[in-house]
């Protein structure tokens, strides 16, 4: 999929950067440059939570977000405003977490010259199912020393 | 004025209508899980604008909108989704949604879209 996307015609920074920005900044966290590149290496995930859609058309892909369950408790307690002592529950934790993939997704979408249909949002403790051909683009994102990988896969 | 918001998440429509709020729209909200249930609760409720997401189970939003066209209900839809590239603007246009917002979205973005509507 991100090879139907000319990341060199965007001159400066990365568009899915960019994106991850946008929706950080309107939906999650305001404070400016909260969310940033990572820089340096990376940890590995021990609690990891991944949260997907799938786009259709001539070059099939998927845009794949991960990060540590704690984060996504986090993301969701930021767009539900809910206070940091107050539980929350698992059918918000899939909605949320699924609708920033969703907002990536369909802001994806729109890079692709000739996409189809953007598949329903899905959430999981694993890694989504099913056979995938390459990894094609990834952005490691730094949300306040939270580390938030966003992957482009082109599918089979 | 009485409004329906349609969405599959319900997250998203708590951050519309807290955005709506945000945007200084004082409205009757309504709530909507998928498309079928908005064209539904459309019919009883002839509310005085739709707000509706596009990919949605059961029915999309742009379904629901030809559903209340082909109902004959005059009812003002704009279009809240993730997909905002030209071409879904062009569809959504062509299928006489009244705008298209595209997210992430702000109170400032709602105001610029809907105040003209209002006038």
């Amino acid at each position: 999929m991100s090879a139907a996307i000319d990341l060199t015609a965007f001159t400066g920074q990365d568009p899915i950067l960019t994106i991850a920005e946008e929706v950080f900044s309107a939906m999650i966290d305001p404070e400016p440059e909260a969310l940033r590149e990572w820089f340096g290496e990376t940890p590995g995930f021990t609690d990891p939570t991944y949260a997907w859609v799938d786009l259709g058309g001539e070059m099939p892909g998927r845009v794949l977000l991960t990060t540590e369950r704690t984060t996504a408790t986090r993301i969701t307690r930021s767009l539900l405003c809910l206070g940091p002592d107050e539980v929350v529950e698992n059918a918000d934790f899939v909605d949320a977490f699924g609708e920033i993939a969703n907002v990536l997704g369909g802001n994806v979408k729109s890079l692709v010259p000739d996409p189809g249909a953007l598949t329903l949002p899905k959430v999981a403790h694993t890694m989504p199912d099913g056979p995938v051909r390459a990894l094609m683009h990834e952005v490691r994102l730094d949300w306040r020393g939270d580390l938030l990988v966003i992957a482009l896969w082109s599918l089979p | 004025m009485r409004v329906l918001v349609a969405d599959d998440s319900r997250v998203m429509r708590q951050i519309v209508i807290r955005t709506l709020r945000q945007a200084g729209y004082d409205w009757e909200i309504t709530e909507a899980a998928d498309g079928a249930a908005a064209l539904e609760i459309a019919k009883e409720m002839d509310p005085d604008l739709v707000l509706s997401d596009w990919n949605m189970p059961e029915m999309t939003g742009i379904e629901l909108l030809r559903g209340m066209q082909a109902a004959g209900m005059d009812i003002p839809l704009g279009f809240v989704t993730s997909e905002g590239s030209s071409e879904m603007r062009e569809t959504a246009d062509a299928a006489g949604a009244l705008f298209l917002i595209a997210k992430p979205f702000t109170a400032e973005v709602f105001r610029d879209t809907i105040d003209p509507f209002l006038a």
